[in-house]
């Protein structure tokens, strides 16, 4: 299952603060699907020292990351 | 899918070599403050007073550039992805030589006589110099990386300008060499400094951090993209100056600052325009901090085109701005840094069990809101001083206070920060035992609040970083 955080309106860096804690607390299994307004540079370096991977799609202004451990099987959307 | 590559929180510099610029330029804005208090009226009666010599070199050399250049080791690997080459000795050095050069310029100034003006000067130069070289240096072998970076050589340039033409300054005032017009290469000098390394800096950065901080729309890209060159080439204008005519530089001269001034209010506008249009309401001490700085540009820029003094220029630009912008950026930076350091050593120790502070708990909103308070109640008491001399006295001791707050609530954080690092270290470990998941992570314990003493956790700490990032395995984004 898909876990979903808007982090849209929060100012940095409580986008990164939100979104580690939300990894944290990330029930074995299921992904992150982070929104954010600008591409979170700084977190990804920090997912790739932590063991995760990550997709982002979408355009300026409004980011989709769908963080997941880099060990789960790759999946469709779920 | 869309690449993400090319920043590196890697590359930031130790912890320890900006927190040690941050950490002592409060120092200088005390003493500045207290010259202010103790000689107010020789301040506001002219700026060539020995006491306003010494109060701006204070600020400019002791309080503004160490933490502008200690704001640039981070950002420019971090945002730019532009590491500054052997920066250990580079910020040690210059950190030393911007300290003696304040204090001994502001001491030759005071009555210290030639010989402690020429070495501050020398001191100051040869720092400034060898942090602009740098700079440059590091910034041309990034050519085309990841951020928009254009404006940051033009202030690099602006840097080595200014401190050139100070060491020249200082040649000439000990008659080493003879420099014809020297007021109006003492002006040049101010103009290169105030508004070349200054104000391009200061452009530059905003167009990143208000956005960021804020969550303000982006500035409009033509202001991004035209506004720091065009005031670059108008410097450049200024420049030639002293070698016209008096007439014509007087006349040229003053089309050339109005531009500068007209530059820097539409910067000050649009800055306070997004920040009107953020998207939170919330009202932190670095937001207070730049409305007092924005006004202080725009009263400057009113005073400059009514014909106002040049001595309540100064003391808005360089107090309003120069003092207070760089204190509310510190109030970010510094609590920003910290929990940035902590998270990855989390990460390099693997204890992911035991949560790390968030940045409003390593520096609290409240307490630094008193600081935005006593500077601003300063300002503006200094400013009262034109028109009723006492309140500029009570106008200097309010701007010590604040600076002294400033210097606590920074101590404070990093004080924190060290207790939380050796409480990390000293943490669970990262997984639970029993079933290794990253769910059990989430019932953490949190870092506990009591002192430990004074231990080397920064050491520990990177001997684990070095040890570990040679064994965790490297996962990048997936393309």
């Amino acid at each position: 299952m898909d876990q979903r955080l808007d982090v849209s309106d929060l100012p940095a860096p409580e986008p990164l603060e939100r979104a580690l804690d939300a990894l944290a607390a990330l029930p074995a299994g299921d992904r992150l699907l982070l929104r954010h307004r600008r591409q979170p540079y700084p977190l990804y370096d920090l997912l790739g020292r932590m063991g995760y991977r990550w997709e982002v799609t979408g355009t300026e202004g409004d980011w989709r990351i769908l963080i997941e451990p880099a060990d789960a099987d790759p999946s469709p959307a779920r | 899918m869309i690449a993400t590559a090319g920043l590196s929180l890697e590359q930031a510099p130790p912890l320890n070599l900006p927190l040690r610029l941050f950490l002592t330029a409060p120092l200088f804005a005390i003493a500045a403050g207290v010259l202010l208090m103790l000689d107010a009226d020789a301040v506001l009666a002219t700026r060539w007073s020995p006491t306003a010599l010494a109060a701006t070199h204070l600020i400019t050399v002791g309080f503004l550039g160490p933490v502008m250049i200690g704001a640039l080791l981070q950002m420019l690997p971090v945002l730019g992805g532009v590491p500054l080459p052997v920066v250990r000795p580079v910020a040690i050095s210059v950190h030393l030589l911007l300290g003696l050069g304040a204090g001994l310029l502001a001491a030759g100034f005071l009555g210290g006589g030639a010989t402690a003006l020429a070495s501050g000067a020398m001191a100051a130069g040869l720092g400034f110099a060898l942090f602009a070289i740098v700079m440059l240096v590091a910034l041309g072998r990034a050519c085309g990386g990841s951020a928009n970076l254009h404006g940051f050589p033009l202030a690099g340039l602006a840097l080595l300008i200014t401190s050139g033409l100070g060491l020249l300054l200082t040649l000439a005032l000990l008659g080493r060499v003879a420099v014809p017009r020297l007021l109006d290469w003492v002006q040049v000098h101010v103009a290169w400094g105030l508004f070349g390394w200054v104000g391009l800096l200061i452009l530059t950065v905003s167009v990143q951090v208000v956005p960021l901080f804020h969550v303000t729309p982006a500035y409009p890209r033509w202001l991004t993209r035209a506004l720091a060159p065009n005031l670059f080439l108008v410097l450049c204008a200024l420049t030639t100056l002293p070698f016209l005519a008096p007439a014509v530089a007087t006349l040229a001269g003053r089309v050339a600052q109005d531009a500068l001034a007209l530059g820097f209010a539409l910067f000050a506008l649009i800055t306070l325009s997004l920040q009107v249009r953020r998207v939170r309401a919330q009202i932190d001490a670095t937001l207070l901090h730049w409305w007092i700085a924005m006004g202080a540009l725009l009263a400057a820029v009113l005073g400059w085109l009514l014909g106002t003094t040049t001595e309540r220029i100064g003391v808005w630009l360089l107090i309003g701005v120069g003092v207070g912008l760089p204190s509310g950026m510190l109030l970010k930076i510094v609590p920003f840094l910290c929990w940035l350091h902590l998270q990855s050593h989390q990460i390099v120790l693997g204890k992911l069990r035991v949560r790390i502070p968030h940045m409003q708990r390593l520096l609290p909103n409240d307490p630094a809101r008193v600081q935005v308070a006593l500077h601003g109640a300063g300002l503006l008491l200094l400013s009262t001083g034109f028109v009723y001399p006492p309140a500029a006295h009570a106008g200097g001791a309010l701007l010590a206070l604040a600076a002294l707050w400033l210097l606590g609530l920074l101590t404070l954080t990093t004080l924190r920060y060290r207790r939380a690092l050796r409480a990390l270290i000293d943490g669970a470990p990262a997984t639970n035992p029993d079933t290794g998941s990253r769910q059990d992570a989430a019932r953490a314990d949190t870092v506990p609040w009591r002192g430990r003493g004074e231990t080397p956790e920064d050491k520990c700490a990177n001997d684990a970083l070095s040890i570990a990032s040679s064994t965790l395995p490297r996962q990048r984004e997936s393309r």
